[in-house]
Order: structure tokens, then sequence, then C-alpha cells
């Protein structure tokens, strides 16, 4: 009995000292989590400033010019001209794909997306060094910050809801405080990061097929209280340094249904992407079919309007055209337009079961087509889309 | 490095393990083995896999050494002493102690200087294949029975055999040469054959030189943790070893297996027979002797490279042709220890993988860091707390407690030594006997080659990273990859500094103290030391 006695107490005490260590763990967060990520952060700080140091014009330096966008809250918010920007889904290890792009182009991409989904994993945290690395470049990160909320781990993000499936009704969770636990830990990663980002959450909300935090899960109201209560915490959390891109999918016509206030969106983003002929539920659209043809209703919000997806598939149609369409004159067209993001993927499956290429660099025709309506735009000289300098 | 070495040479007892210090440690066992289950429960998930079979090959590297530190943790658990006994009057005892040429005269004039002083009665023999009369000399100045025995198989094994049908004594204790005994030796050790299953009696085996140069130091840090709480541990279980030096054997015992074993590890050979044909061992964690450990590098290597091909023997031949004789515990015991030397290749591999992310971009893994430390910070508390918990049952705490970085250093440095071992004994390749060096050997070593080849591929590979990094890496991809790029930098650092550490032993070798250590050990002053000790367990109760 003794000896059965003291065998059942050290377990005891053996389990006890593995959860208050796991606990502490997971409290600590904190200091080895932050001593760590913030050595990380250091050496590739110091390794960007010593080896920049050595080269002899950065691509920072051609952009300078587009320094009072990422710097201060005027400008971000009243462009006076068009950004050029992407998204290459090869971009994990390197920002050389947009880099290439860009250069094939003629251009400089003063904005360069990332997709960031919401969860309670590592990686669903605000994505600091890739943010970084996009601003010791010389652009902006767009981050599409996309509210899956199944990935959040159900001991830490207990649920009033149904903890089997958090989407539904997920809107009304957001808004009622269940993440904000999360929702505060990014922000202040953003306060941290401090220079502006560009904000692209729970875009295409009005889409009735696509995405969970849509009207399949939610009630438009509830959206909008979600959003409001997102924004509102980054401002407790001092992250002023972000721009609310409100991101509608305009062919479903009741998107102002979603708007959650002019107070609370800094851009208006619209993906204007053409399938061609890939799906039974597609066909040729036009960019005006796209985009144009909405353009009046979406210019009374009376914001400035980013193309957050542009891109065209080259089954049924010709690119080239597509393209030459588009950007014909749109300065004057569309003038709320006032950045314009490629979608560049050649491995997209995220809407259909086949693989997707929506890639352009070695289409020489639509290249060549785009180079040709951009250099006829009249903008002031020095914000004509950055030539490529020798 | 203390000058002062008196306090080795008086009788030390490693400490009875209390119900209290069971429990405590108990707790920290729990806790540990409970660790090191969350941290498989995350280790093992699909996303984690960055490249299957590197992955594969790290997981096992892993978890082979999670299974072998539970082995370990649970047989701490068993940590006993045995009860010391009285020795029976009466009973007759032999010394064997054997040489081979080269071997300095000098040692064996102490040794047997000392065995003469040993206060049991009992008859010192010198086994001989010298074919030097000066080595007569000094065993009959000493009052010991020389005893030639030339061209026998087996080496040492095999004058041991020789002698055996030689002479008629119950006991044998067998001495190596370097190790000058106690006078209570004897004493403290018989007392244990009252119970006629004992096959044989194992003590400590401690050290007089080890600061005498880093190798010796290392190489003596690595033995303490065995002689201390492994061996108590393994005492506990009914599975403790007998190796080399200072080991009683029953002669039934050594003639029920026909003899002392041979190869490269007879003693455990020897060990795993006696348990094999149902002998029970003791193991006694005592110091009643001191001898010499390596003391350059070279000397070293060559000890380890002669065990590791050797322990591999046991493993491949004797653990499967007793492994029905022996309990659970024994198996399970002579299959760790068999599997110890193992180390070189997944040292070799740990060592491969940083290089072959620089150099083909593969990484094993796909995890964050951060989890990575999370999950594997609370085995790594509860390992070291345990490390330095069994400490308490270390044969002479005041010399023997610390971390033993040399120790591990020089573990380290060995790895192509245990993997040539391995090797060797997988395509069942001989080394030729070579004796483990008595006295230093002067010069560079080959066995640093391996050393200076990691150092030189380290330093090459980060000047070629730098250089690279500097002015072929685009800036758009430098951030994005910086981090993990210097973090495996660091992880092989580890590494590199483990093998510049290795030099250092290799480069101190070259240079050691010219006195032999035994011309200033004072037999006087043992005798004087251990007299209280040996009064008390000698008078009659």
């Amino acid at each position: 009995m003794y000896r059965i006695t003291l065998t059942v107490l050290a377990f005891g005490i053996g389990i006890a000292l593995v959860m208050a260590l796991t606990y502490a763990g997971q409290k600590s967060s904190g200091p080895i989590e932050d001593a760590v990520t913030t050595i990380g952060t250091k050496v590739t700080e110091i390794e960007h400033e010593v080896v920049v140091s050595t080269q002899e014009k950065s691509r920072a330096d051609y952009l300078s010019w587009f320094q009072p966008y990422r710097i201060g809250t005027y400008r971000i918010s009243h462009p006076d001209t068009i950004l050029w920007g992407a998204y290459d889904n090869t971009q994990s290890d390197s920002y050389e794909p947009i880099v290439a792009l860009e250069d094939t182009l003629h251009m400089k991409f003063a904005v360069v997306q990332i997709y960031s989904a919401w969860g309670s994993k590592p990686d669903e945290r605000f994505p600091f060094n890739q943010a970084k690395a996009i601003y010791d470049l010389g652009s902006i990160p767009m981050i599409t910050w996309e509210p899956w909320l199944n990935d959040f781990d159900n001991e830490k993000f207990p649920t009033k809801g149904d903890i089997t499936n958090r989407n539904w009704g997920g809107m009304k969770a957001i808004a009622a405080g269940e993440y904000d636990a999360y929702i505060d830990e990014w922000a202040g990663r953003v306060k941290t990061f401090g220079a502006n980002i560009y904000l692209r959450l729970g875009h295409e909300m009005n889409d009735p097929y696509r995405y969970p935090w849509g009207p399949q899960n939610n009630k438009p109201e509830e959206y909008i209280a979600a959003w409001k209560h997102v924004h509102d915490r980054f401002i407790a959390a001092g992250a002023k340094n972000v721009q609310w891109i409100w991101s509608p999918h305009p062919a479903y016509r009741q998107f102002n249904e979603y708007y959650p206030g002019d107070a609370y969106v800094d851009w208006i983003g619209i993906p204007t992407l053409n399938y061609g002929t890939v799906a039974p539920w597609s066909q040729w659209w036009s960019f005006n079919d796209i985009f144009g043809v909405y353009y009046d209703s979406l210019a009374v919000f009376k914001k400035p309007v980013m193309l957050s997806e542009i891109g065209c598939l080259r089954v049924g149609g010709s690119r080239e055209k597509w393209f030459a369409d588009a950007l014909a004159n749109l300065p004057v067209r569309y003038p709320l337009v006032k950045a314009i993001l490629f979608y560049h993927s050649n491995n997209d499956n995220t809407t259909m079961d086949k693989t997707l290429d929506w890639t352009l660099l070695r289409d020489k025709p639509t290249i060549q087509a785009i180079r040709t309506a951009v250099s006829r735009w009249k903008l002031p000289p020095m914000h004509q889309p950055a030539v490529k300098t020798p | 490095m203390p000058a002062d070495t008196k306090s080795f040479w008086q009788y030390r007892e490693a400490l009875q393990a209390t119900a209290r210090e069971k429990f405590l440690l108990g707790a920290l066992v729990v806790g540990g083995c409970l660790s090191i289950l969350l941290l498989s429960d995350w280790w093992f998930r699909e996303e984690h896999v960055a490249s299957l079979p590197l992955f594969v090959i790290l997981s096992a590297i892993l978890w082979w050494g999670m299974l072998r530190m539970i082995i370990i943790w649970v047989s701490y658990l068993h940590i006993s002493k045995p009860a010391p006994r009285p020795a029976p009057a009466g009973k007759r005892v032999a010394i064997f102690t054997t040489s081979s040429p080269g071997e300095p005269l000098g040692m064996f004039d102490k040794t047997l200087a000392a065995c003469a002083r040993i206060n049991y009665p009992h008859t010192t023999y010198l086994l001989d294949d010298t074919r030097d009369p000066r080595y007569r000399e000094v065993a009959e100045r000493n009052g010991a029975v020389w005893l030639e025995l030339v061209g026998l198989p087996g080496a040492k094994a095999g004058k041991i055999n020789g002698a055996l049908k030689r002479t008629d004594e119950e006991f044998i204790l067998v001495l190596d040469p370097d190790h000058i005994p106690f006078p209570n030796f004897l004493d403290e050790v018989l007392g244990y054959f009252d119970d006629p299953d004992v096959g044989y009696v194992q003590v400590s085996q401690a050290y007089y030189n080890q600061y005498r140069s880093f190798t010796a130091q290392g190489a003596a840090e690595q033995t303490y943790g065995f002689y201390g709480p492994t061996q108590m541990g393994m005492h506990g279980i009914g599975a403790s070893v007998a190796i080399g030096a200072n080991c009683t054997f029953r002669r039934e015992a050594l003639e029920s297996i026909g003899g002392h074993g041979h190869g490269l590890a007879e003693d455990l050979v020897t060990a795993i027979r006696i348990h094999g044909a149902g002998w029970r061992s003791i193991y006694s964690p005592i110091v009643v002797s001191r001898g010499l450990v390596p003391e350059d590098f070279g000397s070293f290597c060559k000890q380890q490279l002669k065990w590791a091909r050797g322990v591999h023997e046991v493993l491949f031949a004797e653990v499967p042709r007793l492994f029905r004789n022996l309990t659970g515990w024994q198996r399970l015991s002579y299959i760790t220890i068999g599997t110890y030397y193992l180390a070189g290749l997944t040292t070799f591999l740990f060592l491969l993988i940083p290089f072959i992310f620089f150099w083909f971009g593969i990484m094993p893994a796909q995890m964050e860091f951060v989890p990575f430390l999370v999950h594997w910070l609370p085995v790594a508390i509860f390992g070291v707390a345990i490390y330095l918990y069994v400490q308490l049952w270390m044969c002479h705490p005041a010399s023997e407690r610390g971390v033993h970085w040399r120790g591990m250093v020089l573990k380290f440095a060995c790895f192509p030594v245990f993997l040539m071992g391995f090797v060797l004994s997988l395509i069942d390749h001989p080394i030729p006997y070579i004796p483990t060096a008595k006295q230093s050997v002067k010069g560079f070593t080959p066995f640093a080659r391996p050393l200076i080849a990691h150092i030189v591929l380290f330093l090459v590979t980060v000047l070629y990273i730098v250089f690279h990094r500097s002015f072929i890496v685009h800036e758009a991809a430098l951030e994005l990859t910086s981090e993990r790029t210097w973090s495996m930098v660091g992880f092989a650092g580890i590494a590199f500094l483990m093998s510049c550490g290795g030099m250092i032993a290799v480069w101190e070798s070259q240079d050691l103290p010219e006195e032999d250590p035994w011309d200033s050990v004072d037999l006087d002053l043992i005798v004087a030391e251990n007299k209280d000790r040996l009064d008390s367990i000698t008078k009659p109760s």
C-alpha cells in the first residue's frame, strides 16, 4: 500500500510538473517566443543592412517617389497616381517572381499582395517577415486577410456557437469578441511593423457560393458588425497604419448591404478576373462586363478603388485584347481607380477542381499590349508608372 | 586543475538512495516521459514533413535518442546499492593482472606492490607474455607469482584462461595493471559471495590521472555517471555488467561458461554469458582502486574503436544466442549497451542535415522554430534535471559532479571512430587487438582527420554562404530566407564547436606531461588513508 501510494503520488507530481511547464510555455507565448522572434528579426535586419549597403542601388531606391505613401496617413488615402502591384503564388521564398514580372512590364510594383488566413497556428499570425521584406524592397504589403474560423484551437478559443463548424454565424462571433485575443495579437504586430499596410478583410463577402464569411453563414449586418469590431480593436491596439480595403464582388448586386460605412473603409477593392470559358458558369466577360458596368455604383462611395486581382485566362478569347481594352485610357474612364494588382498565379485551384494558370510572364503579346496601353496614359511624369531605370 | 589529488586515494562510496530521493526522481521521470509524449504528439504530423526520407531519418535519430533516454531513466528508478557484508575468513583468492610487450615496467612495480598491501590473504599472479625477464623480476620482488603464458589466442582473455588452468583459488580478481588497489579491496567485495548464486562482483572504476589533460578529463567524465547511477540502476534490475578491471569472479561461474570470454569486449562477453548461465551479479559503487584513462586523443580513440567493434560483437553474436536465457531487463540492458555506439551513425547524419540544406536546399522538416522550442524545452528541462539529480549517486561527488562538457565534446569527436566500429562490425571485418595505451603516444593522431575535414567543410560552407548571399542572392529573396539560413548555420555551428573542442584535445595531446603518473603515487599514503575504513569492516562484530 505504502509503495502504491508513493508511486501514485510521484506520478501526480510528475504530471503536475509537466502541466506547469506546458502552461508556462503557452502563457509565455511571451518571453521565449518573443526573444526567439526578436533574434530572428534582428538577424534578418542585420543581414539586409549589410548586404544592401554593399550593393549599388536597391529596388527601394527606384521606388523612392513612393516613400510618402509608405509613411504617414495622408498620401496613402489620397493617391495622386495609379499604383501597380501583384501577387505571385511562387513568392513564398523570394519575391523574385514579382520582380521578374515588373521588369517584363517595365514597371515597379508599389504594392505586393499576400494572402493570410485566420487561425491559432503560428503561420496564421501577422506575416511580419514577409511584410518587412516587402517594405525593405520599397513597396507596401497588401494583405488579404481571410477569416476562415475552423482553424482555431478549441481550447484557446472557446465558442458559444457550433464548435464543429465555427464558420456558421462566425461574423457574429467575431463581433461578440470571441476572437479578440487573435485580433489583438495581430494588430499588435501590425503596430510594431509601423509602416502603412493595406488590409483587405473578408473579401467577396457578398458571394453566396464562395467563402464561409459570406451569406451562407452570415447576415450582412453581422458582417458589418464584425468588420467594425475588428477595425475598432485595431484602433484600440494603436494599429493606425492600416488602410482598410472593403472588397465586394460587384456581380452579386446587393453589395451595398455589406458596406461598413465611410468611417470604417479607406479603399474599395474589386477583383476583376475573367475566367473565360473554363467553367460551365463562366463565359468570356470583358473588363467592362466585370468592372465597367458597376463603376458608377461603386463611385458613390467616393473612395479610391483598387483592382485587387486583375487577370484573364486564355480560354475562349484573346487575352491580349482583353488587357488592351481594359487598360485603354483607364485613368480617364475610371478616375477613381488608383491601384491595379495583377493576379499572377500558375497554380490556382481555389475555384475549380482543375488548376488554372493566370501568368503573363511568357505571354509576349499581352505584355506588349499592357505596356502600350499604359504608355499612352497621361499621368504626371514622376508618377508615370516607373519606367525601368537602366 | 586541483594540485591536491590526495583525496583520490581514500575509499569512497556512493550514497544509498533514500525513499524520498527515489520519490523525487520518480516524479521527474514521469514528468520527463510525459514531456516526451507531448513532444511526439506534436512532432509526428503530416504538415511537418518537408522531405519524407530526410524526415524519417531525422525522426529516427531523435526518437532513438529519446527511447534510450527513457530506458536509462527507468533504470535509474531501480538504483540500489548492496548492503555491505563482512568478508568471510579463509577464502582462497587470486589476483590476476596481465602484462603485454611494451607496457611500462614501472607501472607493474607500483601495481604489484599495491597488491601486496591488500589486507585479505591472497595470491597475486602476473600473467606475462613479454618474454622479458625484467617482468618476472618485478613480480617476484613484489611477492607475486609469475606465470609465463605465451602464444595463447585472445590476448588478455587467453592468458586468464591459461592461468585458470594452472591455479585453483575459489575467487579471482581481474585487475588491470594500471589500477592501483587499496588495501581494503578484497574485504569490501568477498562478503557478497556468501550468496551462492553470485557470479561476479564489480566495483567502480576510478582514475587518478584525469587532471593531466583535456582528453583524460573528458574520458573520465564519460565514466562518472556510468559507475554511479547507471550501474547502480543496472544492479537494481539484475543486469550490472563486468567491466574489465576490478571485477572479482567466482571461479565456478567462469568455468561454467568455459572460461573468460574472448574478443574486443571480452568483459561484456563474459558478463552476458555468466548472466545467461543464471548467475547473479553485484555492482558495488565503491572506489577501492584508481587507474589511468587515456591522456592523449589518439589512445582514447583506439580504446573507443576497440570497444565499438567489440560491443557490436556482443550485440550480433551473444545477445541472440543467449536471448532465451536472459531476464527481460538483462535483454533490454545488453541491447541498450550493444547499440550505444550507433551514436556514431546518428551523430554523422545529424551533422549532415544542415549541409544537405546548404548544398541542395532540402529541409527535412517543415517546422517553425518557436513551436519546436516550446515542445522540446520541457524535455530538455526534465533531461537536465534528471541528469543533475542522479549525480547524487556518484561514487565521489566532490570530484565527479558537474556539467561534463569535456566528456560530451570527446564523445562527439569520437563519432567517426564509433561509425568505423559499427561499419567494421556490419561487414564482420576485424581490427587488430590494440591494447589501451597506458602511456601517452606523441604526435598528431590520424583520428583528428575527420574533425579537421568537418571544420574545413563548415568554414568553406559558411564562406560560400556569405559570398552567395552578398553577391548572388537577389534582394527580393534575401529577407525571406535569412532566418532559415542563419538558424541552420547556428545549428551546424554547434557541431562545429564540438569539433573545435575535439581539436583542442588533439592539439594538447601533442605535448603532455613527461612524468609517468604512477611515479608520484605514494602507497604508504594509500594505506594510511584507508586504515580507518579497513579497521571498521574487519573488526569482528
